[in-house]
């Protein structure tokens, strides 16, 4: 039971974590190596609310508003110069993800920072005693996955998006505005970054470079959804388990590279990873 | 500036006209030095083989490809560097040839997709109702379900949408059976009707090129090899022209 | 825009000093290793200290160069080789001590181990359609893997506390410092002569057009995991330098961050360069250590800021620059290289009363439900000129494929002088005598045409490591196709600056340097003048008629397949309907009616 629970809440963590990454390799076909650097951004913004006084729950929305806001600066100045160059616009990302890492140290220094907890304490379900946080965070994910395939889905941007990953020379035949989707989603990829950031703090240490730990996971789990939300879903309820079963079983050092070792021994043998399964 | 003012003086009156237009990808040129004109209202069939050039200029005037020389006017409006966002708000319809449908979406998401907002909608799905009413009745269905046939409906409805002044259409007759070719055909001639459109279209089908058009011309290697009105004579001076 | 006239006029200047050209990399490298030798006499302790590490960096950034700049691989996991070599040596030398015959075994490991894990990343990493995008993904996971590996090493690795201690070779500071050094001069010195030799060009092919590589019957992925594998044991050496001047070893030291730091190193310095990613690593990293103590973020973040606006606005990186201003002193007269062109003895006609040349029974293919083609039976022998044509969507491209690639998924049988072409992969299938022709032209846009002619011979005569091929010996029929069409009087012209027609001929030429005894030939009119489309049939019947050579021609002029072919096949909807002579199709009323549209549905 323990392991299931641990199964499914790493699962979600993950999700929560990659989800913004995807809603840009989809629309962008660019990789955002600054995903990592938006991570650590939506922490700190944490930590922000915690010095103001907030709830601690007012940082999700705050760290929306500031991610995609930098997001969009972000998309103005790099990545559109780069939308023709992919490769290098993995590396610019990167060196992005290094300046905001410094920025951040030369603001608040290179500690670990204290937050606040979002949620404390042990549930019991079926007879195991279980950290509540982790359950929080596994309906979090729920609940973003849901509102992110709700927008995809049913709003007039969601579908220009859609249509921009399926065909994008047909969408501006048509006279979508594909330089504005794209900026938009890059603005909601760094502000989904952002809201996870917010969500990781209970469970890891915040400092600077907190991001650039879940910057490969996310992006191998990428690489193998290919852009899809549902295998996407898939890819991290498959290598999760993974994780968690070879961490308990095995090593938790193997554990900590399965999602790397496994994602890219599956692109080997499909290219396109779970999304045409 | 001067030359500039004389293209645009040679466009007036046009609802499209192209002077000199060179276009193509990478170092390729595959459409040279071509020069066209549209009246209002008038239907011009653009007519030649296989890779010649006929998608590519469609592409050029619709800014999917940057024009490499010469200008394009429609209603006397030079439009070159325009993106098709913009053509599409100045009244321009184009219905392409080559993947031409979202196929994993639904008639109305791809219907959608043209508008530039959703509140156009309710309007914009009466004219498709006018031409092809049984896209209003299945508006859920993916199109990737729809046979042959109705897709190239569908494709043309969409582009009739907005009720555009001038209509770009690519291969609208490709692969379709007799009683199809005459539904699009009756279709295009109630546009015109209606709402005065002119319309370039490019085909294969040269019996449906004539039947439908005032004039052809006929576009090989890249440059406009002949050019006529669609008159009883205009089959066997264009088949000369295309046939082995 | 480059000045053609420029290159051609001083491509005579090149070949009368060829002596001094080439002895000017020894000269440069010997003073070097010279200055270098008496630089620690004048260097501080600190400095001594901090350039030996940089020159080693330096090596490692050498081999990012090699395969980003030149062979267009980003990778990240030279980290992990380096990291592998320099614990490999540690270890040895921890458990084994540090006697001569150790000290020999230490070196041999830890080139040998990297070198061993390259070949297993390279084969992971590069396979037939395999992605730019997924060797990158590749190179971040093995450092990664890696550091792992050493965490859970426990005592044998030292965890993450690293090995420290261990015995050395007995040198002092400086005796560490000329070591690296020299190892740096004659690593650059190598990398200088090979990127620059007739193998160099390999390389930069690759990177320019891979498909191409691979139908010209050289194998992208075995060169990709040969320079993969060399330059992972050089990874390895500068490792096993590494560990013995700074007599410690530590996890970070293989991680994917200084991965990343190489990487950056070399885009700053200028990538594809040689000179401008060693000088960019040096500097940086003697920079880092003298200001990272006083302004720690500060460095980074300025690293950092330059870094992204380096990769945006300048992506040549510094190099670019000074070779910018190089370029407008008088001095930069840098001299094209071109060898002097020669015939091949010719190769009897092939007999063309025997068995078919292609043998095509039954084959079909489908994309999902979609059939493209549908039991297409076909025969030719050699000497036949046999057009393929239809309307578009015919499927006609797509045989022309399934006749090229054997991985490629269809039905049905296809024989190549009675060899079947199944499961073989393009170059295989080019080693069967096939040469293919796009349908856009495909050469190499950063090499010049007597490269691209180079690379079209190299599966046949190799090609040299160590420097450039004086001349260069091509079958009669391609020496006509160049003379045709005025290319040997261009031969040391980049490619790039070729007009359309220009290219499509030198793709033409570089198919018959191949000596194929069947040519398959996408378009080759397409885009083309009608000057230019006649050269280009004059050329197709010298091929057919005289050499014995056979020929499928996909082509949508229909006067220019009148005019040249000895059969027309005709494709309609996936499916062959008619095949004949040229009298016979072309008055067929069948083709009539395909063609005006009317035999749709």
């Amino acid at each position: 039971m323990l392991l299931i629970l641990d199964v499914l809440t790493t699962a979600g963590i993950l999700f929560v974590v990659s989800i913004g990454l995807l809603a840009v390799f989809g629309v962008l076909k660019i990789i955002n190596f600054a995903h990592g650097a938006w991570l650590t951004i939506g922490a700190y913004c944490a930590v922000i609310a915690a010095e103001l006084g907030l709830n601690p729950w007012a940082a999700l929305p705050l760290a929306f508003v500031i991610g995609a806001a930098l997001g969009g600066l972000a998309e103005l100045f790099i990545i559109r110069p780069l939308y023709r160059r992919p490769l290098d616009a993995i590396l610019a990302t990167w060196g992005l993800g290094i300046v905001i890492g410094q920025l951040i140290t030369l603001g608040f220094g290179r500690d670990v920072q204290m937050t606040p907890n979002l949620f404390s304490g042990t549930v019991e379900i079926l007879g195991v005693d279980y950290s509540a946080y982790r359950l929080v965070a596994l309906g979090a994910a729920l609940v973003i996955g849901v509102v992110f395939a709700a927008a995809m889905e049913g709003t007039r941007l969601g579908l220009s998006a859609r249509a921009v990953i399926m065909n994008e020379t047909l969408a501006r035949g048509l006279g979508i505005d594909t330089v504005r989707v794209r900026l938009v989603t890059f603005m909601a990829g760094a502000g989904l970054a952002a809201l996870a950031g917010v969500l990781l703090t209970p469970l890891t240490s915040v400092d600077p470079n907190m991001g650039v730990g879940w910057l490969i996971g996310a992006f191998m789990l990428v690489m193998v959804a290919d852009a899809s939300l549902v295998a996407l879903a898939v890819a991290c309820l498959v290598f999760g388990a993974a994780q968690v079963l070879i961490s308990t079983f095995v090593s938790p050092i193997l554990g900590s590279i399965a999602i790397a070792v496994l994602a890219a021994l599956v692109l080997r043998v499909s290219p396109k990873g779970f999304s045409r399964a | 500036m001067a030359e500039a003012a004389r293209e645009l003086e040679a466009a007036a009156g046009a609802a499209l006209a192209l002077d000199g237009v060179t276009s193509g990808y990478g170092a390729v040129s595959i459409v040279r030095d071509v020069s066209l004109k549209v009246a209002p209202g008038e239907i011009v069939a653009l007519l030649g083989k296989n890779g010649m050039g006929k998608t590519t200029l469609l592409k050029t005037i619709m800014g999917l490809i940057p024009s490499r020389g010469g200008s394009v006017a429609i209603d006397g409006q030079a439009v070159a560097g325009m993106s098709p966002a913009r053509l599409v708000a100045l009244g321009v319809g184009y219905a392409p040839q080559e993947q031409p449908l979202f196929q994993d979406l639904s008639i109305r998401d791809n219907l959608r997709l043209a508008l530039p907002s959703d509140r156009l909608l309710p309007g914009a799905l009466d004219v498709v109702a006018g031409h092809f009413p049984f896209l209003k009745d299945r508006l859920a269905q993916k199109a990737g379900t729809l046979s042959g046939g109705e897709q190239k409906m569908l494709i043309l409805a969409r582009a009739l949408m907005l009720r555009p002044r001038l209509l770009l259409i690519d291969e609208i007759s490709e692969g379709l059976q007799p009683s199809v070719i005459d539904r699009i055909a009756a279709a295009l001639a109630a546009v015109r009707g209606e709402s005065g459109a002119s319309m370039l279209i490019v085909e294969q089908n040269l019996d449906f090129a004539l039947r439908v058009a005032d004039r052809w011309a006929v576009l090989k290697l890249g440059e406009i090899d002949d050019e006529g009105p669609a008159d009883p004579g205009a089959r066997e001076r264009v088949l000369s022209h295309l046939s082995v | 825009m480059p000045d053609t006239s420029a290159l051609a006029t001083a491509a005579p200047a090149a070949r009368s000093s060829p002596r001094l050209s080439r002895a000017a990399p020894f000269v440069v490298a010997g003073l070097a290793a010279v200055a270098l030798w008496i630089a620690p006499l004048a260097l501080d302790t600190f400095a001594v200290n901090v350039l030996t590490r940089s020159m080693i960096y330096a090596m490692l950034a050498v081999t990012v160069d090699l395969l980003w700049g030149f062979a267009g691989v980003l990778t990240f996991g030279q980290a992990a080789f380096f990291g592998v070599g320099a614990y490999a040596a540690a270890m040895a030398l921890t458990y084994l001590g540090a006697d001569p015959v150790w000290m020999v075994a230490a070196l041999g490991l830890a080139v040998l181990a990297p070198a061993v894990l390259g070949l297993a990343v390279g084969w992971l990493s590069f396979y037939h359609r395999s992605t730019a995008l997924y060797a990158s993904v590749i190179s971040l996971v093995v450092p990664i893997v890696v550091v792992q590996l050493i965490y859970s090493g426990g005592e044998w690795t030292g965890s993450s506390s690293g090995l420290v201690g261990f015995d050395v070779l007995p040198l002092e500071l400086e005796g560490f410092f000329r070591l690296a050094a020299l190892a740096l001069v004659a690593l650059t010195l190598a990398a200088w002569i090979f990127v620059r030799s007739d193998a160099g060009r390999a390389l930069v092919a690759v990177r320019d057009n891979d498909a191409r590589c691979a139908y010209l019957g050289l194998s992208p992925k075995r060169i990709q995991i040969a320079l993969t594998t060399a330059l992972a044991g050089v990874a390895g050496l500068a490792g096993f330098l590494f560990a013995n001047a700074s007599s410690v070893v530590a996890p970070e030291n293989a991680g994917f961050l200084f991965g990343t730091e190489l990487v950056i190193w070399v885009a700053l310095g200028g990538r594809g360069t040689l000179l401008g990613p060693i000088l960019g690593t040096i500097a940086i990293d003697y920079l880092a250590a003298n200001l990272s103590g006083d302004l720690p973020f500060l460095w980074q973040l300025l690293l950092g800021a330059t870094f992204v606006a380096v990769i945006i606005l300048l992506p040549g990186g510094l190099a670019d620059l000074a070779r910018r201003a190089w370029g407008a002193t008088p001095f930069s007269g840098r001299a094209a290289f071109a060898p002097a062109l020669a015939a091949l003895p010719a190769r009897p006609a092939p007999d063309a009363s025997g068995a078919p040349l292609l043998k095509i029974e039954g084959l079909a293919k489908s994309y999902g439900a979609l059939t493209v083609l549908e039991n297409i039976d076909l025969e030719i022998r050699a000497g036949e000129l046999v057009s393929l044509v239809g309307p578009n969507g015919a499927g006609k491209t797509t045989l022309m494929r399934c006749l090229s690639d054997g991985t490629e998924d269809f039905r049905g049988q296809v024989s190549i002088g009675g060899a079947s072409t199944a499961g073989l992969t393009p170059n295989r299938i080019v080693a069967l005598g096939v040469g293919r022709k796009f349908q856009v032209a495909s050469v190499f846009e950063s090499l010049s045409v007597a490269d691209c002619l180079l690379l079209a011979r190299a599966s046949n005569d190799g090609l040299s490591p160590f420097g450039r091929a004086e001349t260069l010996a091509l079958p009669q029929a391609a020496l006509d196709v160049m003379r045709m069409t005025g290319l040997d009087q261009m031969l040391a012209l980049p490619t790039r600056l070729l007009s359309h027609g220009q290219k499509q001929a030198l793709e033409l030429a570089m198919v018959v340097a191949l000596e194929p005894r069947l040519i398959l030939l996408d378009e080759p009119t397409a885009g083309l003048t009608k000057a230019e489309r006649s050269t280009i049939g004059a050329v197709l019947k010298t091929l057919t008629g005289e050499l014995g050579i056979a020929a499928v021609l996909v082509e949508h002029d229909l006067d220019f397949v009148r005019q040249i072919s000895s059969r027309i096949v005709v494709l309609h909807q996936g499916r062959l309907v008619l095949d004949g002579g040229v009298d016979e199709v072309v008055g067929s009323e069948l083709v009539r009616t395909i063609y005006s549209g009317g035999s749709h549905g």
